[in-house]
């Protein structure tokens, strides 16, 4: 075992023993921050493993971040089980939830893929709106748990686990399978790579982090409905964060998350009703500009005007 | 009777979906270009609308060959300044900016003429007329047939002008329009030009019908998929066929099921089109 | 030796004490901070304007008049706002900030049961009162949390009067149809009513929810139109009331009498309608022109004339409801004298005052009690037609026809 492969092993255990002592050093305020950032980086790192690995653009993956809220929230409210119990049972319902939809779905391409998945987690919103169990449009409040410690430390330990994967994914044989399958589909069946499984294997992946990241989500913002937890923007969110960072990296979607939420908190608080438009505005330049994302920026250290201007031309007509 | 009146409702409303879709689903099959900024263009033709009556006093539908204009201006600068850069880019790519591009525009709105609930009242809005025991409001009515006359002129610009078969042909086959001379940059402005155009009277007609605000596009962005899908991607007829579809699917889901049935409904139906018939109800066997 | 050290010590504590009085005195800050993060962008933008305007408005008229009055000390209030742009998540995360970043004194509440739902979790959580005019449903309130009051009626009585003077009009409503959004407040509005009709005997056939976004109502207004109730029933924000009545227009659907939770009382619902709300009933706690009054604002009418005076339209219910919670403040707080959070909360649980508002007193789970005034549009004024328990005016009843209204 070569020392190359220790290293960043060593690297990402120190900066998650780091992070671990944040609780006691950083503000309450930064702290939540810290919490909202650990979700959208498990968020954009769960997306990855579909969109940027196996090359699937879904633009639906906050039905499994809703699906593992719901289930959470219903298990804490209706039945009264413990968290420690309707966690899991969130991230495993998504998990579910993700392979069954994912047999027929991923049969599509391209367009119809992504419409289709989009069209999946619209369907699972106006369920939830119609479902009295799950408060219907009201909406479920959580019993309040007054400290932030344990979302904290639960948000990391999920982010850490879904990084790893994401590590796990760009070494492994499976990891190569999907990267196959992206980059000319037809040529990995015919090399014997079962296609059909793999890609339901990466999207029921996919759907388990981020079903785990929505448990947690409804537990420590102590109320869901089903617009705050389905909404497209979500998606979308995942999606930005994944590819400024650098799609089908390991660290691009962490990267994208913390990059594109700090900028988005300063906007809020400093620009208020112009932030969103200023962040709309963001995602084109990163759109037109760095499409491959900061990953690939870093990586060819290219911080030139001739990078830019390349991206620039790269796709036109 | 309930029932009729159910029928015509649903086919009145359909209209108004059908040419909704028919500029996305036009993009769509001509630059493989998902739209997501098209219920954006729809909010801005009905804003124009709006500001030509409030303003200027006109007759939404005497403003409406404006409205479509102006779009198809807006459109084409769109597509020649900013969507040219990425035609060629993964499907993702295309998605984010056009939703970056509707961030843009529907914050631009509510910055320049705030979220005030707009409307546009002329004196004939809420007249209706009666035939054989149904209720049939005359604005409703006079939007349908406009959708109607739209359609078919914009059938017979894609069949029957030069600019229509120069847009037919980029489409089948890229490669081969370009040899031929074909400008392929222009082409895609000008298609692009006309999608937005048929979204600012999509726009225009239904600020007759419901108040107008910044965000109003979002709910009819997806509305105009599951049209487009239920049609058929990129095939007009088909916009126009799927957009009676669901109106009737909505009405009649609503009165029979429940208010809260027709969304639920109209997703699913997307969704299950799309695993078991993608080419929807109108479409031909073609790429992905 | 002994005496000597005795010195020392009497030394240091004199230090100490002065360092002390010192401390305390340049700590000491006479302002008193108010925290809200309330719509001023998206869908609630309309109604959060209100609140932004009501909280300023109050606050200025309170500190001109001297201030709040603690400890023989005369202290300003300060206002501290951020947009929640209508997002729920949005809105918890800043109270959280004004809460531990900020170390604003007290809160006040954002707009809309959906929101304050999730916020008032906040203040129960860090123990801070949160006083709030914007969200009625019980959802609120029957969570047992101490911190948390708010100055607008119960949502299941909203349509209390209504019901009330429906039976004692002749000839009396005997059908009725009830339609209401797929949210918080609307749902809770359509529980109470469904005990409602049951009690008063009102026959009901029709009880459908809608889609929150809902701007069609031509399918419920066409199986509406079926049935052929005496009395609609609508619950939902003022688009939803404003296209229900204009789609009732086109279809033709003519009740005796339909009545709104939201639109009616606010003058630029009656303004973008014009003629066509005629004979509309909605229901409010509050009237612009009443004679009631307190401190601060002598009377609804002085507070109404002010208002229009600074910011241009016409205060409504939500306007005045938002001033109330500023004035529980100033009244909590001087009756506790203190700044300590449980103190000025007990304060709030005990306050019984009269204001512009009306009584302001709270029930044990915070919710104010107040009853709401059955209003009806005629001739594009409000006009009050129905209160506590009594007829104040007569109202146009049955509604005429749409083909019969000039």
């Amino acid at each position: 075992m070569s020392t190359k492969r220790w290293v960043p092993i060593l690297v990402g255990l120190m900066v998650v023993l780091a992070l671990g002592a944040a609780p006691g050093v950083v503000s309450p305020f930064i702290l939540q921050f810290l919490i909202n950032l650990f979700m959208l980086a498990v968020l954009a790192e769960s997306w990855n493993i579909i969109g940027g690995f196996t090359g699937y653009a879904s633009f639906g993956n906050v039905a499994f971040f809703g699906i593992g809220a719901y289930t959470t929230a219903v298990l804490l409210t209706r039945v009264g089980a413990p968290f420690a119990l309707a966690l899991p049972a969130g991230g495993v319902l998504a998990m579910l939830f993700a392979a069954i939809v994912g047999l027929p779905i991923l049969r599509l391409k391209g367009h119809y893929f992504a419409i289709a998945t989009l069209g999946v987690a619209e369907t699972m919103r106006e369920v939830v709106y119609n479902l009295e169990v799950a408060g219907a449009g009201t909406g479920l409040v959580m019993p309040i748990l007054r400290s932030p410690m344990p979302f904290f430390y639960l948000m990391l330990a999920i982010l850490a686990a879904v990084t790893s994967l994401n590590w796990w994914l760009s070494e492994s044989r499976f990891g190569y399978g999907l990267i196959a399958i992206r980059e000319d589909e037809d040529a990995a069946g015919v090399m014997g790579i079962n296609t059909p499984l793999y890609k339901t294997i990466a999207f029921a992946l996919s759907g388990v982090f981020a079903g785990l990241a929505g448990g947690v989500y409804a537990y420590w913002i102590t109320f869901i409905d089903p617009e705050a937890v389905f909404k497209v923007i979500i998606t979308i969110q995942m999606i930005i964060m994944a590819v400024f960072g650098g799609a089908g990296t390991i660290l691009g979607p962490l990267l994208g998350a913390l990059v594109l939420a700090s900028v988005s908190e300063w906007l809020s608080t400093h620009l208020v009703t112009l932030a969103e438009l200023f962040y709309g505005l963001i995602i084109i330049l990163v759109v037109i500009f760095m499409p491959k994302g900061l990953s690939d920026l870093i990586r060819q250290r290219a911080f030139s005007l001739r990078y830019f201007l390349k991206n620039l031309r790269e796709y036109r007509i | 009777m309930l029932i009729l009146q159910v029928l015509i409702n649903g086919i009145l409303l359909g209209g108004l979906y059908g040419i909704m879709a028919l500029g996305m689903s036009l993009i769509w099959g001509v630059m493989n270009i998902v739209n997501i900024a098209h219920g954006a263009l729809i909010m801005l033709g009905a804003y124009i609308t709006f500001w030509a009556f409030t303003l200027l006093g006109w007759d939404p539908f005497l403003s409406l060959p404006v409205t479509v204009l102006l779009l198809f201006l807006y459109g084409y600068l769109l597509q020649r300044v900013v969507l040219n850069l990425i035609v060629r880019a993964q499907l993702f790519i295309t998605l984010l900016i056009t939703f970056g591009i509707e961030v843009v525009m529907v914050n631009l709105a509510r910055i320049f003429w705030t979220s005030d609930l707009r409307q546009v009242t002329p004196a004939y809005a809420g007249t209706n007329f009666s035939v054989g025991g149904l209720t049939i409001p005359y604005v409703r009515f006079w939007v349908f047939l406009t959708t109607v006359i739209l359609s078919v002129l914009f059938l017979l610009l894609l069949e029957r002008t030069r600019l229509g078969r120069a847009i037919r042909a980029t489409t089948q086959e890229l490669r081969a329009a370009r040899l031929t001379g074909i400008p392929v940059a222009q082409i895609y402005a000008v298609t692009f030009g006309l999608g937005a155009a048929l979204a600012g009277a999509a726009g225009a007609l239904w600020g007759m019908l419901f108040p107008i605000t910044p965000t109003m596009g979002g709910a009819l962005t997806l509305k105009s998929f599951v049209v487009a899908v239920l049609g058929g991607l990129g095939t007009m007829m088909g916009a126009i066929v799927g957009g009676l579809v669901l109106g009737l699917a909505e009405s009649f889901s609503s009165t029979y099921l429940g208010p809260t049935y027709p969304n639920a409904i109209s997703f699913g139906l997307l969704v299950l089109l799309l695993i078991f018939r993608p080419t929807g109800v109108l479409g031909r066997r073609e790429q992905g | 030796m002994k005496h000597g050290s005795g010195r020392r010590w009497i030394g240091v504590a004199v230090v100490a004490v002065v360092l002390a009085v010192g401390a305390v005195a340049w700590a000491a800050t006479d302002t008193i901070v108010l925290g809200s993060a309330i719509s001023k962008t998206g869908k609630y933008a309309r109604e959060g304007k209100f609140y932004v305007d009501a909280y300023t408005m109050t606050v200025d008229a309170i500190n001109k008049t001297g201030g709040v009055k603690v400890g023989g000390k005369s202290y300003k209030l300060e206002l501290k706002m951020y947009d929640d742009q209508s997002d729920p998540n949005l809105c918890v995360r800043l109270f959280t900030q004004l809460v531990t970043s900020d170390k604003v004194n007290f809160l006040l509440g954002p707009y809309s049961s959906g929101i304050t739902i999730p916020a008032s979790s906040v203040a129960e959580k860090y123990q801070i009162p949160m006083v709030q005019g914007g969200g009625a449903s019980e959802k609120i309130f029957d969570r047992g949390y101490k911190y948390i009051f708010g100055t607008l009626p119960r949502a299941e009585f909203y349509f209390l009067s209504a019901t009330q003077a429906a039976v004692n009009l002749n000839p009396p409503v005997k059908t009725a149809a009830l339609a209401y959004s797929n949210e918080a407040f609307d749902r809770s509005v359509a529980e109470g009513s469904r005990q409602l009709l049951k009690e008063y005997r009102i026959e009901k056939v029709y009880d459908e929810q809608y889609p929150p976004g809902t701007q069609d109502f031509t399918s419920i207004l066409a199986v509406i139109k079926s049935k052929n109730p005496d009395l609609i029933l609508v619950a939902g924000h003022a688009e939803n009331s404003l296209n229900f009545i204009r789609q009732a227009q086109a279809a033709d659907v003519n009740p005796k009498m339909y009545v709104f939770t939201v639109g009616p009382p606010t003058a630029d619902f009656r303004q973008a309608l014009g003629k066509v709300a005629e004979h509309a009933y909605g229901v409010t706690p509050w009237l612009p022109d009443m004679d009631i009054g307190g401190e601060v604002f002598a009377s609804a009418r002085e507070f109404s004339k002010q208002f229009k005076a600074r910011f241009g339209y016409e205060a409504d219910y939500h306007v005045a409801s938002g001033a109330a919670d500023v004035l529980v403040y100033k009244f909590a707080i001087e009756k506790a004298n203190s700044l300590d959070p449980q103190k000025v909360r007990d304060a709030i649980a005990s306050l019984d005052v009269e204001t512009l508002y009306g009584r302001v007193k709270f029930e044990p789970n915070g919710q104010i009690a107040l009853g709401q005034v059955l209003i009806q549009i005629q001739q594009g004024k409000l006009v009050p037609v129905y209160v506590a328990g009594k007829f104040v005016a007569k109202p146009i009843y049955p509604m005429p026809k749409w083909s019969q209204r000039k």
